[in-house]
């Protein structure tokens, strides 16, 4: 699989081999619902003309809506809970478009949770949300169940040229768009330029060094951890398990079957059981999610932390950081021999249609707005990544956060979400690796288990299905 | 009737002990609500605040509509409540004191229902409720509340109706009073502390009722607290300040209703009710 | 048996003449009908549309679920996931002893209660705090005291002397259990005090008079007097208990999100990550369907060996 996990070379997902990439850890796009990745990204259904587009085969539009003069009110779910971002974007959209009214509905920021109501209501028949904010990793599931629209049915193929390549790619099921991409995420390491400078240690390129500088300041009491990051039994932990999988060589899955029983995977997890062992990070690292990681930081009790992108402005923060003016932030390191920058997990968050929407027009309206210059402006302005060319690969980006400036040298692995059942897979990563980190299984017994239960689920039927 | 030296001194010493242990963690949620951000995760953590903030207060009711989630919540707790004390407390007699056929079947129907995972017939009931159009409405929330709450009241209030001794229903029937009588007057004065039991137990079961309050009222302006202060998260923050501050004040209004009802559920609680 | 113990546990009371009992049969009914249709219009059908939804392979469709019937085959697969049977397992020595805890502190923090004079009320008060808490909001209040690095139990621990280095808490499958446990009695104790303290307060007051003219000193009152008066209290208070905690969700949710691995993973966690995570509702069915039979179980085996209401009821 190491074609799938290309480097990204230019701001955004410029090059259009990324887009095998953020499709290419295994599709489960045939009828039975069995992946069958074979690393081409184009996959398509099986009748009507087909057209290429943002580097994959989509099928063309089967009921194109002219929503030029779309009127009316539709509810829009969001899920950036704190922050003024969502209703400067409609205020700004309303003026622009008078006649169209959006009502925000505040979803709980919990990603389950806010899965798990938005199940509930639109299983349920519900009109409403016409519109709501969902993960990257769900446009396979939410097709398969019938809880999305497919968007490329409504909108023109031209519609889809904006995008940085590779995303739409990563919302397609079936050959068919599902969701659009509304905001990129991208993990950085974040590191204490003081203590680095003091120590007179390198920022590291390797892992290995990482582990080292970490245990030497620590030794010297520079801080009280080395290294924190997210080894909670949750979605987080398969994020961090598969960059270390893919810097040291490995995938989830080869040619659509389970490949964690590779040398890749013993190193990858070997080292962050080491991470512990050796006490470069506390033990209770395998509860952190992204906050507790960010604290213990922000709290200036550790030398190094991986994060997604928003963790520069909080380190910033004066009210809740004591580390304000003392962080530097670089791509994540990568294993010895593999470059000389790690991977980055393709996160972010799209826009889904409702399939029982009483007011298609305006709802696409709405959705053709959110990806405009003028709105992917503002997301930027919020700290979040816009995911169309003419924003992305503009030089003022940096601007807004120095983190923009780095995405040219990240390289992305992306989670292998193209099939319906991707919680279990992700299910069978997290719990096993989170077993392996709290000690209770050893390394190789808990990818062996992986592997199985990866297998399983894949296979969508059965047991796999809990 | 005074207890012996010995059982007072034990009981203090029991009682107090205990009423530390419970209030401690509650301390450590209040006085985390008036720290600074910077202050919360601190370590070693001060055990009394340096400096004191009203600011996760001001953000709970200032960026979320948090008093018009407590509204909610008083209007949806209290109405259920009334509602399953006066209809529970009928069937509980009933089943207790009438001579009716079928009453094990029925006990063990309702506690197959109380035992039913609320996520399962979360979808099926949304349905129902979209179907008579009484989503985002308080009437969403009373009605399933009162359903799913019912069978535990029935089962708490049959059993203090069984303890009022029988004697007296026989001797109201003699005087002349209707069955119905005989419930309103005789046994619900005598069963305060079965009523009162049930009536707590109804009330903080809706208060704190998460998922169906999620799911029925999307509408921000029908949120009740629980589901308002899940939404004071950030998508990877755990803003610790002003989730406490919220819980905090969700005690509130239950503080309000012990002082009210003061009276009542102390001599409910602590003075029998059956003079034998 | 005591007069008023009959009293409990008999069904019929002596009733006059056959059109009198006509009478109370149609009071009776009468006053079952409000809850009774508030009930079963509520519940009888999503309950028979969830049992449905456990025999069908069910896909979601534009037109909402459509079902095909699949027979016994969800729970097929349930029963041969070793992750169902490690959930039925945590769940069950989960609640067992939790409960039992519970049972034991609610009895003797009642009896305390009632021994006293002063703080009464105070106390009650004290006992609605953490039981009248969000569920969701005191796991998120013990996460943060439980924390491993900047949490205030390790700080008290280490303050006291008691342990050197921290603890992780929620991170180790032993302690992850206890932490769990823990704050679970912490909330719902208060449960049982105010179930038990009403109880306390049914029983006639002659009956201490008689034990005390007997000459009986407090623990023979305790025995001979209270605790049997108390049984059916405590039957109602651990039923209702055992029901809540068979069914735990919140608390793992938010402290340990089932880990390490699935160490504290439970029936009900399983259930909903299945129906609403992974979106098998047939699945998930199966799951809920063997849950609240598994309930059931514990129910009858906890009322019979407790020999409670229903059982002897029964006669």
């Amino acid at each position: 699989m190491k074609n799938k996990v290309k480097r990204w070379t230019s701001v955004g997902l410029a090059s259009s081999a990324v887009a095998a990439l953020v499709v290419g850890c295994g599709q489960a796009n045939n009828a039975a619902g069995t992946a069958n990745a074979n690393g081409s990204a184009s996959t398509v259904a099986s009748s009507g003309a087909t057209v290429s587009v943002a580097g994959v085969r989509i099928a063309k539009p089967a009921h194109l809506v002219n929503y030029k003069d779309a009127s009316g009110t539709i509810v829009w779910a969001e899920s950036f809970t704190t922050g003024p971002t969502a209703s400067e974007l409609v205020s700004a959209f309303e003026k622009k478009y008078p006649k169209i009214k959006v009502k925000l509905q505040v979803q709980p920021s919990n990603t389950d949770t806010n899965r798990a109501d938005l199940t509930a209501s639109i299983s349920g028949g519900s009109s409403t949300p016409d519109v709501y904010m969902g993960d990257v990793i769900w446009p396979a599931q939410f097709a398969h169940s019938q809880l999305a629209a497919p968007l490329s049915d409504y909108l023109p193929t031209s519609f889809w040229t904006r995008f940085s390549n590779g995303l739409v790619a990563g919302a397609t099921y079936n050959g068919k768009v599902y969701a659009e991409p509304l905001f990129a995420d991208t993990a950085f390491l974040y590191y204490r330029k003081d203590l680095l400078a003091k120590y007179h240690l390198p920022v590291p390129k390797t892992w290995q060094q990482l582990q080292t500088d970490a245990s030497y300041i620590v030794k010297h009491g520079g801080a009280k951890y080395g290294f924190v990051w997210q080894g909670a039994d949750y979605e987080g932990l398969t994020c961090d398990f598969d960059e270390y999988l893919a810097d040291a060589g490995g995938s989830v899955l080869t040619n659509g079957k389970a490949s964690l029983n590779t040398a890749a995977a013993k190193q990858a997890l070997s080292f962050m059981r080491g991470l512990i062992t050796s006490g470069v990070s506390p033990q209770s690292v395998d509860t952190f999610q992204e906050p507790q990681s960010e604290n213990v930081f922000t709290q200036g009790n550790a030398v190094f932390l991986r994060n997604w992108s928003y963790a520069w402005s909080d380190s910033q923060n004066p009210t809740s950081s004591k580390v304000v003016g003392k962080v530097g932030v670089v791509p994540l390191p990568t294993f010895a021999g593999h470059g000389s920058s790690g991977y980055s997990t393709v996160g972010g968050w799209d826009l889904y249609l409702n399939p029982h929407t009483k007011n298609l027009a305006a709802a696409l309206q709405f959705i053709d707005w959110m990806t405009s210059p003028q709105a992917q402006e503002i997301l930027a302005a919020n700290s979040e990544m816009p995911t169309i060319k003419a924003v992305a690969d503009s030089p003022s980006l940096a601007k807004y956060s120095p983190v923009f400036a780095l995405l040219p040298k990240v390289k992305f692995v992306s989670r292998p979400a193209q099939t319906p059942n991707y919680p279990s897979v992700s299910r069978a990563i997290y719990d096993n690796v989170n077993a392996a980190l709290a000690g209770s299984v050893s390394v190789s017994q808990a990818l062996q288990n992986a592997n199985q239960q990866i297998q399983q689920a894949l296979n969508g039927s059965g047991s796999g299905g809990l | 009737m005074k207890k012996p030296l010995y059982q007072r001194v034990i009981g203090y010493v029991v009682l107090v002990f205990f009423l530390v242990v419970i209030l401690l963690p509650f301390y450590w949620m209040f006085v985390t609500s008036f720290e600074p951000n910077s202050d919360i995760s601190a370590y070693p953590p001060a055990y009394f605040p340096h400096q004191w903030t009203l600011s996760h207060y001001a953000e709970a009711f200032g960026q979320f509509h948090f008093g018009r989630y407590i509204l909610n919540s008083v209007i949806v707790a209290i109405t259920s409540t009334f509602f399953v004390l006066l209809f529970g407390s009928m069937a509980g007699f009933s089943i207790a004191r009438l001579p009716i056929k079928g009453k094990q079947p029925m006990l063990i129907f309702l506690l197959i229902i109380s035992v039913f995972p609320p996520l399962v017939v979360i979808t099926p009931l949304y349905m129902l409720l979209r179907d008579v159009g009484w989503l985002d409405s308080y009437q969403a929330l009373i009605i399933p509340y009162t359903a799913f709450n019912l069978p535990f009241a029935i089962w708490i209030l049959r059993n203090y109706f069984l303890q009022v001794p029988g004697a007296l229903f026989e001797a109201a029937k003699m005087d002349g009073a209707s069955v119905f009588m005989s419930y309103w007057r005789i046994f619900l004065p005598l069963t305060t502390p079965g009523l009162f039991t049930a009536a707590v137990f109804t009330f903080v079961a809706c208060w704190t009722e998460f998922f169906m309050a999620l799911v029925f009222n999307p509408d921000n302006t029908m949120r009740t607290i629980p589901v308002g202060i899940a939404l004071f998260s950030g998508q990877y923050t755990v803003p610790y300040g002003t989730i406490f501050a919220g819980s905090v004040v969700s005690i509130v209004p239950i503080v309000i209703l012990v002082v009210i009802f003061r009276r009542w559920i102390v001599s409910g609680l602590t003075q029998g009710a059956v003079k034998g | 048996m005591s007069k008023a113990m009959e009293e409990h546990v008999s069904f019929r009371a002596d009733h006059g003449g056959a059109s009198v009992v006509r009478h109370d049969v149609r009071a009776g009914f009468g006053m079952l009908t409000p809850a009774g249709i508030v009930i079963l219009a509520v519940t009888i059908f999503p309950i028979l549309y969830s049992v449905w939804m456990s025999f069908n392979n069910i896909q979601l469709t534009e037109n909402g679920f459509q079902f095909t019937f699949n027979g016994v085959q969800n729970y097929a697969d349930v029963y041969s996931a070793p992750l169902f049977w490690h959930s039925v397992w945590f769940t069950v020595y989960y609640s067992i002893v939790t409960v039992a805890i519970e049972l034991f502190l609610g009895l003797l923090i009642a009896l305390a209660i009632q021994n006293v004079e002063k703080l009464k009320s105070v106390s009650i008060v004290v006992m609605l705090i953490p039981w009248s808490l969000i569920t969701v909001i005191s796991a998120e209040m013990w996460s943060y005291i439980y924390n491993g690095v900047y949490g205030v139990l390790n700080a008290i621990l280490q303050g006291m002397g008691f342990i050197h280095n921290s603890i992780n808490w929620t991170g180790e499958p032993f302690t992850a259990v206890i932490a769990l446990m823990a704050a679970d009695i912490w909330k719902t104790t208060p449960f049982v005090v105010i179930i038990l303290l009403s109880g306390l307060q049914m029983i006639p007051k002659d009956y201490y008079e008689a034990a005390r003219i007997d000459g009986a000193n407090g623990w023979q009152t305790f025995w001979n007097v209270t605790f049997p008066q108390l049984r059916g209290s405590i039957a109602i208070a651990g039923l209702f208990r055992i029901l809540q905690a068979f069914g735990i969700f919140d608390l793992p949710f938010v402290l340990t999100q089932g880990g390490p691995g699935s160490t504290t993973t439970s029936l009900a966690m399983l259930g909903e990550e299945t129906l609403f995570t992974n979106l098998h509702f047939g699945l998930g069915a199966a799951v809920a369907v063997s849950t609240v039979i598994l309930i059931l179980g514990a129910c009858v085996i906890f009322l019979s060996a407790f020999r409670g209401m229903v059982g002897e009821e029964a006669q």
